[in-house]
């Protein structure tokens, strides 16, 4: 039991650390699921959100819904991780919000110790009419990890809904990162946004693969991925929204910075299938100046320490 | 040496692209002055910035440099700044996503929120500046004025200005040149590039600098004069000329 109390004292730590709503753990008017390896370890729902979650033998298996008409005040902070060096965590869960309910998620996937470890998540979301949804999902990964990081997520979304998702891995090695977002936009007006940060370092190795498809009338998509890369690492961005629907809209907007020995690959692909559709696209590949680096070793930052607060910002 | 120098340039030679830009520059800084140095554009005053500051690039082929008593020719940029030297570049870098308060705090990591308010007070800017981002959203002017009250903060032994007052208008240049009498009253020695004569007025000493060469040191009044009446007709001189005036000049 007390170890219990530790492995929670600790993520829960992390987590508050690493920015998000503070001190929502423990407590009464806010919800929360702190998950290490398969063990539950703390859950509390509030009226009109039900959570459903039954651990299995290599992680949980949860079902979150947000009833009609809905607003939950503050962010449902969700926390999973291992404080383990070797294992494996499967996250699956199926999240919906009902007709006109809205709702923000924070969360936190902490490994500091993992060198050998999988950490998969399948989420499965779906949003009804009017609703509105946000996910964020902040990572903290410890300095030597060669973790294996496989978020996939389908998400759909109905008419007049809103999804915006949020995925950021900038402390400690990113490992093997492999994000999966296949997002199919279907009702009438209905809006998705997607923004990927991501700072792989040594021999890391990051994918990012995004694919929207706007098959609702006068829908939107917005694809940022903002990526940076040194030392051996090699980033690969696949951005594609396809345009499949009367007035749809859809812009891809990718950044790689690397520096060292890094390779980057950036694929922003555009399709309009339908001839009434517009989507865009931007991608770009660069080095930091040189002058940008010296300028801060001018005031007695070392090189890496320059480099990191020039992508610090970048990634902000 | 009997009179103590901070700063000791001794013959260096400095090329790019095979193309030699410093040819045996020597010169010296001394403790608490403000040392100018002159030059038309070209002369190669920014390339001795760099050198002095230690850019890999323009790391010179012969000559040495003394700072402070010890021989930094080989040190790096870094290992210069903690010794106390540093650099208000000519085009300062521009940070995107950096706001102007982190930017501060890295000259000085304790200084608290009103010693960064007052180093902006310094260069006429109000403390809103703080939460602003030092990217292309700022002007030309106001990303000089950043760098000044960042060098401010760092209360550096050796603060080298590459042309401070370019792009300041001329109501914050007042202010500007005040800032070289506080850093130096406050301990710092100032070496400042320019070809402003009022800029120029402002300096204890200074140096003239024509093709890669230093071919005139004194008061600030007499390279000043010296600038204004022979420099100028010098103005469509082809570098090749100028090299051969600067010979002639010793
Ligand atoms: N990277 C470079 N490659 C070749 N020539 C250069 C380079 N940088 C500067 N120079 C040349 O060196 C000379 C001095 O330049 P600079 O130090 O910038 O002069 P100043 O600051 O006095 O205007 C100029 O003729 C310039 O064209
Ligand atoms: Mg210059």
């Amino acid at each position: 039991m007390d170890n219990v109390t530790e492995e929670y004292k600790t993520l829960v730590a992390i987590a508050e650390k690493t920015g998000g709503e503070a001190g929502s753990f423990g407590s009464e008017d806010a919800i929360y699921v702190v998950v290490h390896g398969n063990n539950i370890l703390a859950s509390h729902a509030l009226p009109g959100v039900r959570i459903e979650a039954t651990e299995t033998e290599d992680g949980i298996d949860a079902n979150i819904t947000v009833e009609a008409g809905v607003t939950v005040p503050k962010p449902v902070h969700l926390c999973f991780g291992h404080l383990a060096t070797m294992g494996r965590q499967v996250i699956k869960s199926r999240i919906r919000l009902e007709e006109k309910a809205s709702a923000e998620f924070q969360a936190h996937c902490i490994f500091p110790n993992a060198i050998e470890f999988l950490h998969a998540m399948e989420g499965e979301i779906h949003l009804g009419p009017h609703s509105n949804f946000s996910y964020r999902e902040v990572h903290v990964h410890g300095p030597e990890g060669r973790i294996d990081v496989r978020p996939v997520s389908r998400v759909r979304i109905g008419e007049g809904a809103t999804y915006r998702g949020d995925f950021t891995l900038v402390e400690g090695r990113v490992g093997n990162l492999a994000i999966d977002i296949d997002v199919e936009a279907f009702g009438r007006r209905s809006r998705v946004e997607i923004t990927s940060k991501v700072y792989g370092k040594y021999d890391d190795f990051c994918q990012v693969r995004d694919i929207v498809r706007l098959t609702g009338p006068e829908s939107s998509a917005l694809i940022k991925a903002r990526v940076v890369l040194k030392d051996r690492s090699q980033g690969k961005f696949l951005g594609l929204v396809d345009g499949a629907a009367q007035g749809a809209r859809g812009h891809v907007d990718c950044t790689e910075v690397i520096q060292g020995e890094a390779k980057a690959v950036a694929s922003p692909v555009v399709q309009a299938s339908h001839p009434e559709a517009e989507v865009t696209h931007e991608a770009a590949i660069g080095r930091i100046a040189d002058e940008k680096i010296q300028g801060l070793m001018a005031k007695g930052l070392s090189t890496d320490d320059a480099i990191d607060f020039v992508v610090s910002g970048l990634l902000r | 040496m009997l009179e103590p120098q901070l700063l000791f340039v001794k013959g260096i030679e400095v090329e790019r692209e095979g193309n030699p830009i410093l040819r045996g520059i020597s010169m010296q800084v001394k403790p608490g002055e403000i040392c100018g140095v002159l030059g038309r554009n070209g002369a190669g005053k920014s390339s001795l910035a760099y050198a002095i500051m230690g850019l890999p690039q323009y790391a010179p082929k012969s000559g040495r440099v003394w700072f402070n008593g010890q021989d930094i020719t080989d040190w790096s940029v870094t290992e210069r700044a903690r010794a106390g030297i540093t650099l208000a570049w000519q085009h300062p870098a521009r940070y995107e996503g950096i706001p102007v308060r982190d930017y501060l705090s890295l000259s000085n990591p304790e200084a608290g929120e009103n010693e960064l308010s007052e180093a902006l007070k310094l260069v006429q800017m109000e403390s809103h500046y703080l939460d602003r981002l030092v990217d292309k959203g700022l002007s030309g002017g106001e990303r000089k004025r950043i760098e000044l009250s960042s060098i401010y903060l760092m209360k550096p032994k050796l603060a080298i200005l590459d042309e401070p007052d370019s792009g300041v208008d001329l109501l914050a240049l007042g202010e500007v040149m005040g800032l070289f009498k506080i850093l130096a009253t406050g301990g710092s020695s100032v070496l400042i590039i320019t070809h402003r004569e009022d800029v120029a007025a402002a300096c204890d000493r200074s140096y003239l600098m024509c093709a890669g060469k230093m071919i005139l040191e004194g008061s600030a009044e007499a390279v000043k004069r010296y600038f204004l009446s022979q420099c100028e007709p010098c103005l469509d001189l082809e570098p090749s000329k100028a090299r051969e005036v600067a010979a002639s000049h010793g």
